[in-house]
């Protein structure tokens, strides 16, 4: 097909806004499947997204048009993860695109997510189309949602389009309006193979996918290539698009999408952002610079019976192989005995990791306090990087510490100000800047919007942040954060013990002045969840040698022993069973039995 | 040579359900009782001929529904497929209400020469709160019926660890139950199984949560004061005059075989744990479809699991495992087998290691689950 018939386009929007809803309506409306074809949303395909409602990984689709004008254009939709955990990957999504159409909800207006996704669309010259999503809900407000893309994102109303992905409506004026502002994509087809890969992952039986943008020459079937980032040589076993299932095909031209088979055995090997280009004569300069996702929160996880640790290497490796994001390496704690230390592009990325784990693998997993990467200079002027709090070192050994800080967006109704400084003030939160955005209908009043910005540590962030945040807002705030870099901080690490013995897992970094609270928090959420012992249980929390908080569990006196009626003794054993069975499902720190639920609870507090 | 055995008989059928009960019994069925005790005769008669009996059970339910005829053509049933020992220790159980001495001297010329009451509680608001059907005056009544009756032999179950339940009343109750002089007292502590209404209360925040810690001080509390009565605290749950512990049950600690009839019974003979089923219908209907099995669960214990259950059963009784006892019939020395449970019992203070024997601790009977399920043999995975 002739290139100057192809248009590459994504959809961006805040979580939640309809980015899956219409890419449905698109597919549906091209006919490239009909309706009763779509089982749902066929955009997210794994069953945990489903879940979840959150695209983790994009996937290209084919669409076939006839326009207005009676032209054919082949249209490649590629889907990008709406979470910003995982923003190196939009990123390099969006250089595969030549436009993109940002989803707004019309009872929401812009989010914080609309923002930042927006910012990197025009960083990388894309062609943007506003469409305000969900006119058919009984309150949305298209007339205030559309001021306010004029006067926050600049649009004039005559470029932003109105429609209902759920319905229908407005949506062929949109596939018009792709075909004639998006530019077709540049390249050329007679220069050396060129193209980007935008994502990948692992197939059993086919190696490695990667889904490529051809951007110069042509990609063949058979051809020998070259990854120009790592190095790797590769060749393509197969090729094709998805239309929406795999479509093989003997070549992919310049400005088309679709994907290669590689037999490579982990996208370790197939990055992300990488050029491809042919392993004999190929091109000179690589499409983007290419870099490597950074783990920024890191946490320890362990089998629950020690005797799964072997299941759990296994099983870490293999989900490796899918993701070349997670980073993991052997660590070995006196209670918990042998597991990972394992980094993570964000917690949301955290929670999908150890879910896999758990339910793909049929693991049981104790997952320790999430932290992020402190860089310490010691007084002897060594520098560590510091990923687990085991390896803190004590306070007469540091010079100095430094932890990670982001920039963090927060758009808000105006009346929930005062609350959310309250909140940011609770996390160490330094203020910035307040931007004016519209009005919006909050609860049945007309209210003012409002982006607050701010930097906080990361470390902060990762605690009961989002939770706290969301909760003082009535969920009406929406968040976003990028990270700035490393600063200067003041901080101690805070010891749990649980009957005299320090329990590496419950440690966590923290200033100071938070020592106290911090403390008493953890020990009292401990005596909640940890079951009385036969022995009196001591829990404290400390900072050194100082004790900053302390809560004992006393021994349980009496268990509750059943009427031994009728002589049923093996109703009664079977009872005792069940409760020897249930003992193997704590986790002993010295002589107490503790349920696993003990970590996530204390997880959770972070 | 015919076996010695003890015979239970279970009757499942009460006037209307206390509000803690998870036992297997029915109300609003009375009318079915007829039927019932000719599904039971049918199934004594099946074990015809084999049986010598040392000891005889009727648990329920209430027991005390059968008339004093109904007794007394059970009892010739009884007799025709079995023979009994002269010696034999015959227990009833009732439920206070309505009993007459006439009805009570009847059961004695049946034969009974033992009866537990259902007293529970001698306070009428715990009686009203439990669900029970009579009152405190009326429990009285009938355990003095009894005695003027001729019954030397009386049982009195209490229950404590009653939601709210302090520790003064329970005093008063166990204070005013002793000094009547029953020559058996079976104390338990309330449990309670979800489907219980008392269970659905407490979790509708209607009753106050069960607080083991306050049960724990109502047992110790009983301890002394049985102590101080002439009371031997012979097993975890029961207390006795010297020389009135219950047989029947004594047997069944002891892993001596018994045989249960009736819905849910059990029977514990060849080594073999068997129970009938649990449904009132289903019995009654497999009864008279002339089904040979009434029987829900049958297990061939192993050796494993024989000598579990009864190190587990001794361990219950004030004089627990008799490790000469073990030697004897089991071939093995305890306090090697289980040499790495004891040390970490008697560690924890549950478990204490005499010359001959091995026994709870006070703190042991308390928490004694924590104990037994130690000794339960590594399930086969
Ligand atoms: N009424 C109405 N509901 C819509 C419309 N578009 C999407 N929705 C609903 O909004 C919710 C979110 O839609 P999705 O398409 O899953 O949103 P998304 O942006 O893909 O969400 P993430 O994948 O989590 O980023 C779903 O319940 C949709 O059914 C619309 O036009 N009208
Ligand atoms: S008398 Fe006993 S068996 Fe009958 S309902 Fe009450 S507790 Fe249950």
């Amino acid at each position: 097909m002739d290139q100057k018939s192809i248009r590459n386009f994504c959809i961006i929007a805040h979580i939640d806004h309809g980015k899956s809803t219409l890419a449905d309506r698109l597919i549906e409306l091209t006919g490239t499947l009909r309706k009763d074809k779509i089982i749902q949303q066929v955009m997210d395909s794994m069953d945990l997204e489903r879940e979840r409602g959150i695209t983790i990984k994009a996937k290209a689709v084919r669409l076939g048009y006839h326009s207005g004008a009676g032209e054919l254009f082949r249209l490649n939709l590629i889907d990008t993860p709406g979470h910003v955990d995982f923003s190196y990957e939009v990123s390099r999504t969006l250089v595969a695109c030549e436009g993109a159409v940002l989803v707004i909800d019309a009872t929401q207006g812009i989010q914080a997510q609309t923002l930042a996704n927006i910012y990197i669309a025009m960083e990388h010259n894309l062609e943007v189309i506003p469409v305000i999503n969900k006119i058919d809900l009984p309150g949305s407000e298209p007339e205030h949602v559309m001021k306010e893309i004029e006067t926050v994102l600049g649009y004039k109303s005559s470029e932003v389009l109105l429609i209902s992905a759920k319905t229908g409506q407005g949506v062929s004026e949109l596939i018009e309006a792709i075909v004639n502002r998006v530019p077709p994509p540049a390249g050329r087809s007679d220069l050396p193979l060129r193209a980007l890969i935008f994502d990948s992952h692992y197939d059993d039986y086919k190696g490695v996918i990667a889904y490529i943008r051809v951007v110069d020459g042509v990609m063949e079937t058979g051809a020998k290539l070259r990854l120009m980032g790592q190095g790797t040589h590769l060749e393509v076993l197969e090729l094709g698009y998805f239309a929406p299932g795999p479509t093989p095909e003997d070549r992919l031209e310049a400005g088309e999408v679709g994907y290669i088979a590689t037999g490579l055995k982990s996208v370790k090997e197939c990055r992300v952002g990488d050029t491809i280009t042919l392993a004999s004569g190929g091109a000179r300069q690589p499409l983007i610079g290419y870099e490597l996702p950074k783990p920024m929160v890191f946490a320890g996880i362990y089998p629950t019976q020690a005797d799964e640790y072997a299941d759990l290497r296994e099983a870490i490796e293999k989900l490796n192989l899918n993701d070349a994001s997670l980073t993991f390496e052997p660590e070995s704690s006196p209670i918990l005995g042998q597991g990972f230390r394992c980094g993570f592009l964000g917690l949301l990325h955290l929670d999908i990791v150890v879910e896999r784990l758990e339910r793909e693998f049929g693991l049981s997993l104790v997952v320790t306090v999430p932290g992020v990467k402190f860089m310490v200079t010691k007084t002897n002027g060594e520098r560590l990087a510091v990923t687990s709090p085991v390896d803190f070192p004590e306070p007469t050994e540091i010079q100095k510490t430094e932890e990670p800080w982001v920039g963090i967006s927060i758009i808000t109704p105006s009346g929930f100000i005062g609350a959310l400084m309250d909140v940011m003030q609770e996390y160490e939160g330094a203020y910035k800047h307040t931007e004016y955005l519209g009005q919006i209908t909050v609860m049945g009043e007309e209210s003012q919007r409002v982006r607050l910005e701010y930097e906080m540590p990361l470390r902060s962030m990762l605690t009961t942040f989002y939770d706290s945040l969301k909760s003082r807002s009535r969920g009406y705030a929406s968040l976003d954060h990028e990270f700035l870099g490393y600063r200067e901080a003041r901080l101690v690490k805070l010891d749990v013990m649980v009957n005299e013995l320090k329990v590496d897992a419950f440690s966590r970094i923290i200033p100071p002045e938070k020592a106290h609270d911090t403390g008493k928090s953890v020990v009292s959420k401990l005596k909640e969840v940890i079951p009385r012992q036969l022995f009196k249980v001591p829990i404290q929390a400390a900072v050194g040698s100082r004790i900053v908080a302390r809560e004992d569990i006393s021994a349980r006196r009496k268990d509750v022993l059943a009427k031994c009626y009728g002589g049923d003794i093996t109703r009664k054993r079977k009872l005792l069973e069940k409760q020897k069975e249930g003992k193997k499902k704590m986790k002993m720190i010295g002589r107490v039995e503790v349920p696993k639920e003990a970590f996530l609870e204390i997880m959770k507090l972070g | 040579m015919r076996e010695s055995i003890g015979l239970y008989l279970h009757f499942p059928f009460c006037r209307r359900r206390c509000y803690y009960c998870s036992f297997v019994s029915t109300e609003n069925r009375e009318q079915d009782i007829p039927v019932y005790l000719e599904c039971l005769k049918r199934e004594i008669s099946n074990h015809s001929g084999r049986f010598h009996l040392k000891s005889i059970y009727f648990g329920g339910g209430t027991p005390s529904l059968m008339t004093a005829g109904q007794f007394a053509e059970l009892f010739d049933c009884i007799g025709q497929a079995f023979t009994i020992d002269k010696q034999a220790e015959i227990t009833v159980e009732m439920n206070p209400g309505m009993l007459t001495s006439g009805y009570m001297e009847d059961l004695r010329n049946c034969g009974v020469n033992r009866l537990s009451i259902g007293v529970q509680s001698l306070n009428d608001d715990e009686l009203g709160l439990l669900g029970r059907l009579h009152t405190a005056s009326e429990a009285l009544a009938a355990f003095r019926t009894a005695c003027r009756s001729g019954f030397d032999n009386i049982n009195m179950d209490l229950i404590y660890g009653l939601p709210g339940q302090g520790i003064e009343t329970w005093e008063k109750t166990l204070n005013l139950a002793a000094s009547l002089g029953p020559r058996h007292l079976s104390l338990y502590c309330l449990s309670l199984e979800a489907t219980a209404i008392l269970a659905g209360q407490i979790e509708a925040g209607i009753l106050p949560p069960l607080d083991p810690d306050m049960a724990a001080g109502q047992y110790e509390l009983a301890e002394a004061m049985l102590d101080g009565y002439g009371y031997r605290h012979y097993e975890i749950s029961n207390w006795a005059k010297p020389g009135y512990e219950c047989r029947h049950n004594l047997s069944c600690w002891l892993m001596e075989p018994y045989l249960g009839l009736g819905v849910a019974a059990s029977s514990y003979l060849e080594k073999h744990r068997r129970t009938n089923v649990a449904c009132l219908d289903e019995y009654i209907y497999l009864v008279c479809s002339g089904a040979a099995m009434l029987i829900e669960t049958d297990e061939e214990t192993g050796c494993d699991l024989q000598l579990a259950e009864a190190v587990i059963l001794a361990l219950r009784l004030e004089n627990g495992a008799d490790i000469a006892r073990f030697n004897r019939e089991y071939g093995i020395d305890l306090l090697k087998h289980y040499s790495c449970q004891i040390s970490e019992l008697v560690d924890l203070g549950l478990l204490s290691r005499k010359e001959n024997s091995l026994s709870l601790t006070p703190k042991g009977r308390l928490l004694g689950n924590e104990v037994f399920w130690r000794f339960l043999p590594e399930q086969p995975s």
